[in-house]
């Protein structure tokens, strides 16, 4: 989960991490009560990068302009992403400017430091020259000093910014961070550093665990979920633009089977993963009820010519999968649904095949048979 | 390799949503499950399984086991391997799914020290089909034999192991290493294991979206393997930046500049395809070219 740049910053204050005098605007006319003394930066709060070439950064002399390049940076789409907030921030000219980051390295399973001289815009230009520091026992500070002598820095900047990476670790491990960036981190001739710059992105699976930051999500839009869903947040749902609904339990099966759809010339309007069998918010001895929801959810927010239900698994005999179908049937006239494609297998297939040929929904035991009759249903 | 029927099995949360319904299963498969553990649960019984409050007490009473299976909840995973390690047990199996990363680096950090397997998590754990079952694998879908099925799925892998059970391809062993992004061991690890097992005459590598385990995994086999291995890449059409149920299946890049091609099916085909790897298009294919690489040996 990404975190705005104001978000992410008052975690860097909290850390003791030095930010800009700043302030949240949430409406143009928040720019009268500036506390913060001109020339001043406003900048545009999306999830997306490249807001400063798309013109979402600009600066402001006094309170006519301010409020004049706010209105501007409110209606900007930066990639197809419009700001909630805007941050006022007081205006910095930086000597130079360093890239930093803490991040998980998968194959290695440990926190990677990374850093280099070229931060900024530069920063992807450069991505060569980014230095890396594998962490790979418990942390201690001459991780972050082994990042800041790769990076070539000397003398008093080794111990001042090395003091950064270790804040930015510490905030990494005590937040369960996927991800913290500083870029860039100012430093000024006199010896200072700022972070100019910040993002922050929480790990998921332990935001249970970190009220504050499952707080910020709230405030945040869920993109791709519209408001009329009734599905649990736990259920992973991946909408697109074409006519197949299709509901599996797992991810690697919900993948698969959107790729047979794609490659047989079905076009999938979503796919609903209604859990694997191995997680504890969706038990996987109730994937009845979970079929039931999703099938409901597809009902109510898409637009379907057909929908395939996929589900391999060992705890749910295929008769009380049967049994959901025939209620959810039972409900709803024909006219008022789109047809059913159905691949089972596992115990009772042969009872859950009769009673849903009694209800003519196909159901096939292969899944390519089952691909191929959904995409024709698809097809009209 | 060393899971066999034999094998002495602990499985600790007996008693939670998923422990009570997968531990009575793999004991119905023939599995020693010599014990269960769950804290307030001890003197009772799980399928006739007697339960402890501690991984101390279980060993105390039924002696050394082989593995642990773990089955509890996502934020005590690590404090219960954590146990597991402490009572000297060497083989983990993670099955529980939404473990905070960073919980996994602790654990690896301490597993590489006393040289420990772990297994998941976000797994369906371990099966060799006519010997013993460690995890939630559907039996009815596996049949002995010598085909070596790798996978990061746990519903996809029962899949592929029921389209080779259907075209008489039996399984020497089907090992779920995870759908996490940090998961205990790799594709690697594996890949050497099933090298040196004489069950083993073809392996089939199943990988997805996200990281780049498949592509290492690619490059090792190049280097490292002489078996063959057939590889499968799930979420060829999936959209980029959309989380797809597993934490480790996302084409994402976190780091700016750090490239947007990482993790994508384009790269991992590519990957297998320079290290001579046949690629299966779509599950149904995957016994064809098994067939195929067992004809040629």
């Amino acid at each position: 989960m990404n975190l705005l740049e104001y978000q992410a910053k008052e975690l860097f204050q909290q850390m003791g991490i030095p930010i800009l005098p700043s302030q949240r605007i949430d409406h143009p006319k928040d720019l009268k009560g500036l506390k913060i003394p001109y020339p001043v930066v406003l900048k545009s709060q999306v999830y997306t990068g490249g807001r400063g070439k798309a013109g979402g950064i600009r600066f402001a002399e006094n309170t006519i302009d301010a409020i004049a390049a706010a209105q501007t940076i409110f209606h900007l789409s930066i990639k197809g992403h419009y700001p909630t907030v805007l941050l006022a921030e007081a205006k910095y000219e930086p000597d130079q400017e360093l890239y930093l980051a803490v991040v998980l390295d998968r194959s290695q399973r440990r926190p990677l430091l990374l850093g280099s001289r070229a931060g900024g815009i530069e920063v992807q230009a450069a991505v060569r020259h980014i230095q890396q520091v594998v962490v790979d026992e418990e942390f201690s500070p001459f991780y972050a000093r082994r990042l800041a002598i790769k990076m070539g820095l000397q003398g008093d900047l080794i111990e001042l910014v090395s003091g950064i990476i270790e804040k930015m670790y510490r905030l990494f491990a005590e937040k369960d961070l996927d991800l913290v960036e500083i870029n860039p981190l100012a430093v000024s001739l006199s010896g200072d550093v700022m972070a100019l710059d910040g993002k922050v992105t929480a790990n998921i699976s332990a935001l249970a665990r970190h009220p504050d930051l499952a707080a910020l999500r709230e405030q945040l839009p869920r993109p791709g979920i519209g408001a009329s869903t009734a599905l649990p947040s736990e259920m992973r749902l991946v909408e697109l633009n074409g006519n197949i609904g299709i509901l599996c339990n797992g991810a690697g099966l919900a993948m698969s089977t959107l790729d047979l759809v794609n490659q047989a010339g079905g076009k999938p309007a979503n796919f609903l993963n209604l859990g694997g069998e191995s997680d504890y918010r969706l038990p996987p001895n109730l994937l009845q009820e979970r079929v039931q929801q999703g099938l409901d959810w597809m009902i109510q927010n898409a637009d379907l010519n057909v929908i395939l239900i996929n589900l391999v698994g060992s705890v749910v005999p295929c008769d009380q999968i049967a049994a959901v179908i025939g209620v959810y049937l039972n409900q709803r006239r024909a006219g008022q649904r789109p047809p059913l494609v159905m691949r089972l297998v596992g115990q009772n297939f042969e009872t859950a095949k009769q009673s849903l040929a009694a209800l003519d929904v196909p159901v096939f035991d292969q899944l390519d048979a089952a691909i191929a009759r959904a995409v024709a249903l698809s097809k009209g | 390799m060393s899971f066999t029927s034999d094998h002495k099995v602990l499985v600790q949360g007996i008693t939670g949503a998923l422990g009570v319904l997968y531990a009575p299963l793999m004991k119905a498969y023939g599995t020693q499950v010599v014990a269960g553990v769950a804290p307030g649960h001890g003197g009772q019984r799980v399928a006739d399984i007697p339960v402890f409050d501690l991984v101390e007490q279980a060993l105390g009473a039924v002696g050394k086991v082989d593995t642990t299976v773990i089955f509890v909840e996502p934020y005590r995973v690590l404090d219960a391997a954590l146990e597991a390690i402490a009572a000297e047990i060497r083989q983990i199996v993670l099955i529980t799914e939404g473990v905070p990363p960073l919980d996994m680096v602790r654990l690896a950090r301490k597993a590489d020290r006393v040289e420990t397997l772990i297994v998941g998590p976000d797994s369906p754990g371990i099966i060799v089909p006519g010997q013993v079952l460690l995890g939630t694998h559907p039996p009815e879908f596996y049949t002995p034999g010598s085909v070596g099925l790798l996978s990061r799925s746990g519903t996809l892998t029962y899949e592929v192991a029921l389209q080779l059970t259907q075209a008489g391809l039996g399984q020497s062993i089907a090992v779920g290493i995870g759908g996490d992004r940090i998961v205990g061991s790799s594709f690697q690890q594996w890949l050497q294991i099933l090298e040196e097992d004489d069950q083993t005459d073809v392996i089939v590598l199943v990988g997805e979206i996200g990281g780049d385990s498949e592509e290492t995994a690619a490059r090792y086999i190049a280097e490292a393997i002489d078996k063959p291995v057939i590889a499968y890449i799930a979420g060829r059409t999936a959209p980029k930046n959309q989380p797809m149920g597993h934490a480790g299946a996302i084409i994402a890049s976190l780091v700016a500049g750090w490239g947007t091609e990482v993790g994508t099916a384009d790269s991992k085909i590519a990957a297998f395809k320079e290290a001579g790897i046949p690629v299966a298009d779509r599950p149904s294919q995957i016994s064809d070219l098994v067939k195929k690489a067992l004809s040629s040996m």
